[in-house]
């Protein structure tokens, strides 16, 4: 018995250890997210229902535009039901595809641009065209509506703008010796020099080994992708089927990636979250390159962290460096994604008509944008709004820099290149070549095996 | 029996009554179990993503495994955990008799404490624990801050960023997991070895290596046979770990091979359901051949 | 006497020392969560082991953050629906495979096992549109179905009744009981023990799912709470301290019913291989 006494104790202890002083604030009503399951029938007249994700970000962005549309529909609700992460959305519809049945999604998804061609063709019946709709089409960006058109039809309404930047830490910088022009039109090479020098020359107490130039979470797929548009070049040819082996810059690129790796001027994070709150978040980068809706994650660190570490003023943007350098500054567009209707949508003329008047580019986008921008940091390709002055504001974390105005136009210079269905199974197989070269193994045969594994995906899904 | 002699209607009554009660479960299991099964290996015969899945077969029918052996990252994260299977297990059932052995012995004192602690670990699910190691093995954790500070590391090792290291961490943390689970096993299988029997060996003056190695572990083998099963089995099939430890990566090279179908079918290849049932065929037919040899080789002694 | 004791004692010392260190280890990671739920993120990423003073903090935030209470009750009732379900059937199984059995039935038997051998990864994907099919996803049902009648507890109770006295069937056979009121009075009593031990490892085992439910449960409303911290480790921020109280959380039933019914647990384990 005395046994049993004990042990109740230790788990009292263990109960009350952890609790103690907690239930001393009620929590705040839920949020969308713990809403009850969507069931498109039962809502309002006015109401629409939304998957998304990132309360930072899309989130915002969200309820700009459920703002902005209730001046023409007061009675208009916006039921945002918060996803952990995009493969969420994903998930969503591949259940529904499983059992073909897709009443149970809510009248719209977010989804990412790279994925939307493939869920598409592999779920015909989950999405609706929205070809009928007013969006003012021709002042969208076109690379960005590139993605949500599939055979001609467009499906979707653009939300983020994911033009990439290249930022650095000017003060870090100063330590090894350089400055933020000295980093713009160089090439790859030097870039790893640069780094090496930054990583000896930021060795402190709380950074032992130095500040890294560079991170990217798993291995580095993202920054493969990138450094190939920045190229003009890509990992595809004009009919989707992977080019690893063929396009040398695939090898080139995967190859820097590996040698940046080792020369310790790229940490690569085990996994978003760690490249976030550990290597941004957490303070231990010297630069950053990745699409625009990476800036909310860098602010974070602006002294109201329990750290108290703030960055503000202390970053600058540039151009992405480039295989050749020698002035040659490079463009690329990562991420991003678009408002879709999905087939359980009953109220299409609704919501067709709340995203052309939000962020379609109609009479509510100006208000949305510059909203979504205030609130979200989300950057909109809608031509009109770039010349707000919330855009051409200038930016305390980036030394007052007017950022914004800076990203659009770089977003202009992205070059467009060829896409694929198979897009982030192709991202996967490079990401799984690079890391067999860094355990050793000769990146050759690793991207030819890459492509042997994309391909063989690809006679998978395909209809015949 | 007596049964008989109360004549035919009583007892076909009483085996009338005998199968009520046993078809609810039998109909479950049918249904549930071998049901999705036979349909899960139809459909790998099926071909495409998504939707397609429904109206196409493969040709020739038995592509998706061709392409299936073809698939260098189905056949590593095949490998992946075969390696599980081979360093874990072994490791984990020694310690498991040797706790075993330890508990056993009727002098120790503060037994059932020792016991209560050794088996702890059970009590927590498989995601916790996953997440709880997730977070010691950090690149900026708890074991990278221990090693520094005993200057047996220099600068900070990513353990779940390294194909080996990440590996071990998951060994590690099934060794954790699991090794109290067997232990059980074991100490029932020992307690149910009468003490006189060591008693008479003692007398006729075998030390305690012998004991244990000509005595122990031939009453244990059925015992042992059993756990190595069952190891088999779950290593075979391990999910969690894969997915919420090291989350597969880096790059998939510590993913499990049921994390990878599950991929191919609900994650990032999502839609990929012929591939996966094939894939999934395939683990059953591992698992149905590792337990067959199991069992013969438990034949053998008896 | 004495002397020969504080001997044995003595040779006992490695037996100890081996005993204590994994005991260490064995309470460490645990110690970990807990300490972890007290402290900031900040200080879970520098490896603070003091417990610290932010429990309440990241109580809160996990209130924030996840439906909490919402997802414990989901996660209670669902065990406790498939223990309740799947005692009884899988008793009325054992008890009939046991106490009835010839040749038919022993084949069926033995059929039934082989059901062990499937990996759930290899019915998953059949099984979650037979679900949809019933429109049981994101139900209760959707999540007992599977685990209400498995080979493990059906011999698990098959093995047991092995102890079931004869004689009481006899005797109440005698007495003009029927069938099915000898299963409820005489032998659910009787096997009392057994049950206990096939509820604990039941419960437990429908409290830690996690493939299953993460594919038939898509809604919040509806997730468990290995969901729950699943989901709070995967997010786009992740915060530590929070994190740890939620992996307390899960555990704390789990924990509670280990230390309670320590012994039922272990012959739950074991039970079927008596």
């Amino acid at each position: 018995m005395k046994k049993k006494v004990l042990s109740v104790l230790l788990v009292g202890v263990l109960a009350v250890g952890a609790l103690a002083g907690c239930g001393s604030k009620k929590s705040s009503s839920s949020s969308g997210s713990k809403d009850k399951g969507v069931d498109t029938s039962k809502e309002g007249e006015h109401e629409l229902s939304v998957y998304a994700w990132d309360k930072n970000f899309n989130i915002p962005a969200l309820k700009a535009a459920e703002k902005a549309y209730q001046t023409k529909d007061p009675d208009f609700k916006l039921n945002i039901i918060e996803q952990g992460q995009s493969s969420d959305v994903e998930n969503a519809i591949t259940k529904a595809g499983t059992a073909n049945d897709f009443s149970k999604l809510p009248d719209i998804v977010l989804f990412q641009d790279h994925y939307i061609h493939k869920y598409v063709s592999d779920y015909p019946d989950a999405f609706q065209t929205v070809d009928d709709s007013t969006a003012d089409w021709a002042n969208l960006s076109a690379e960005k509506i590139s993605y949500s058109t599939i055979d001609g039809k467009h499906y979707g309404f653009p939300v983020d703008n994911g033009a990439v930047i290249t930022a650095y830490r000017t003060d870090l910088l100063e330590k090894a010796g350089y400055t933020v022009d000295q980093m713009k039109g160089i090439s790859w090479d030097e870039f790893i020099e640069i780094g090496k020098k930054v990583k000896e020359a930021t060795k402190d107490d709380t950074h032992p080994d130095g500040y890294y130039l560079l991170s990217m979470d798993g291995s580095g797929n993202d920054l493969v992708y990138m450094m190939l548009q920045a190229e003009g070049s890509s990992q595809f040819d004009e009919k989707g089927n992977p080019v690893l082996t063929s396009n040398e810059k695939v090898y080139q690129i995967c190859d820097l990636i590996v040698k940046m790796q080792q020369a310790g001027v790229l940490d690569l994070a085990q996994d978003w979250n760690e490249y976030t709150n550990k290597t941004i978040v957490g303070d231990q980068v010297a630069g950053v390159i990745n699409g625009n809706w990476i800036i909310p994650t860098m602010k974070q660190v602006n002294g109201s962290g329990e750290g108290g570490i703030d960055n503000t003023g202390k970053w600058a943007l540039t151009t992405m460096p480039t295989l050749e350098g020698n002035g040659k500054e490079g463009y690329a567009s990562n991420g991003g994604s678009s408002l879709y209707l999905t087939a359980a949508c009953k109220k299409a003329d609704l919501a067709k008509d709340f995203l052309s008047y939000t962020f379609g580019g109609g009479e509510g986008a100006k208000t949305t944008y510059d909203e979504a921008l205030k609130n979200g940091g989300v950057i909109g390709t809608w031509a009109n709004a770039t010349s707000s002055e919330v855009y051409s504001a200038p930016d305390a974390f980036f030394g007052g820099a007017p950022i914004y105005s800076t990203i659009v136009e770089m977003g202009t210079k992205v070059p467009t290149v060829n896409q694929s269905d198979y897009h982030y199974a192709t991202r996967e197989q490079v990401g799984n070549a690079i890391q067999a070269a860094i355990n050793g193994d000769d990146l050759k045969s690793a991207l030819k095996d890459a492509e042997d594994q994309v391909k063989t995906q690809i006679e998978n899904g395909s209809n015949k | 029996m007596e049964n008989k002699k109360k004549g035919m209607s009583v007892w076909q009554k009483q085996n009338a009554a005998g199968w009520v009660f046993l078809t609810p479960a039998t109909i479950m299991i049918v249904l549930l179990i071998f049901y999705p099964m036979i349909e899960a290996l139809i459909t790998s015969f099926r071909w495409g993503s998504g939707v397609r899945v429904y109206s196409q077969w493969a040709d020739p029918w038995y592509k998706n495994y061709v392409n299936m052996f073809h698939n260098k990252v189905f056949m590593q994260t095949v490998g992946n955990t075969f390696f599980y299977l081979i360093i874990q297990v072994p490791i984990m059932l020694v310690l498991a008799i040797l706790l075993a052995q330890l508990l056993n012995n009727k002098d120790l004192k503060f037994k059932g404490f020792f016991r209560t602690m050794v088996f702890l670990p059970c009590a927590t699910s498989l995601v916790s624990y996953s997440l709880i190691f997730q977070s010691m093995f950090q690149k900026t954790g708890l074991f990278n801050i221990i090693l520094n500070k005993l200057g047996i590391f220099h600068g900070n090792y990513a353990f779940l960023q390294n194909t080996w290291s990440a590996r071990f961490v998951i060994i590690i943390a099934l060794i954790w997991r699991w090794t109290g689970y067997n232990m059980v096993f074991y100490l029932a299988g020992l307690q149910n070895i009468e003490y006189s029997v060591y008693e008479a060996a003692k007398i006729d003056g075998a030390n305690g290596w012998k004991i244990f190695w000509n005595m122990t572990v031939p009453l244990l083998k059925p015992t042992i046979i059993m756990t190595f099963i069952m190891s088999i089995n779950g290593t075979l099939q391990l999910f969690d770990e894969s997915y919420n430890l090291t989350k597969g990566g880096p790059s998939g090279t510590t993913m499990t091979m049921s994390h990878y179908v599950y991929n191919q079918a609900y994650g990032n290849n999502a839609g990929q359901f012929a591939v996966a049932c094939a894939m999934s065929f395939f683990i059953f037919v591992l698992v149905a051949i590792l337990a067959f040899i199991n069992m013969k080789v438990g034949d053998t002694r008896d | 006497m004495t002397k020969n004791k504080s001997h044995i004692q003595r040779r006992l010392i490695p037996s100890y020392i081996f005993l204590i260190i994994w005991s260490f280890i064995s309470v460490f990671p645990l110690y970990w969560m807990i300490a972890g739920a007290t402290n900031t993120t900040q200080d879970v990423s520098r490896a603070k082991l003091t417990l610290g003073t932010h429990a309440a903090d990241n109580f809160n935030k996990l209130l924030e953050d996840s439906d909490l209470w919402g997802n414990m009750g989901n996660s209670f009732f669902y065990a406790i629906i498939q223990t309740v379900l799947c005692l009884f059937i899988c008793s009325l199984a054992g008890y009939g495979f046991e106490l009835y059995h010839d040749k038919a039935k022993d084949r069926l038997f033995a059929f039934l096992l082989l059901g062990m051998m499937i990996p759930p990864v290899s019915t998953m994907i059949p099984l979650y549109r037979m679900m949809t099919k019933l429109s049981f996803q994101d139900t209760v049902w959707g999540f007992v179905i599977p685990g209400i009648a498995t080979p493990f507890m059906i011999m698990m109770f098959r093995q047991n009744s092995r102890n079931f006295p004869v004689d009481i069937l006899e005797a109440a056979r005698l007495d003009g009981l029927s069938e099915f009121a000898i299963f409820f009075r005489m032998y659910l009593p009787v096997m009392k023990s057994t049950y206990a031990a096939a509820a604990v490892i039941t419960f437990m085992n429908a409290w830690n799912a996690y493939m299953w439910p993460k594919i038939i449960m898509s809604d919040n409303s509806t997730q468990t709470m290995p969901m729950l911290i699943a989901n709070l480790a995967s997010g786009y921020v992740i915060d530590y301290g929070e994190l740890m109280m939620g992996v307390l959380f899960c555990s704390i039933p789990t924990m509670i019913i280990f230390f309670l019914l320590q012994k039922q647990f272990a012959e739950g384990i074991t039970g079927a291989v008596k």
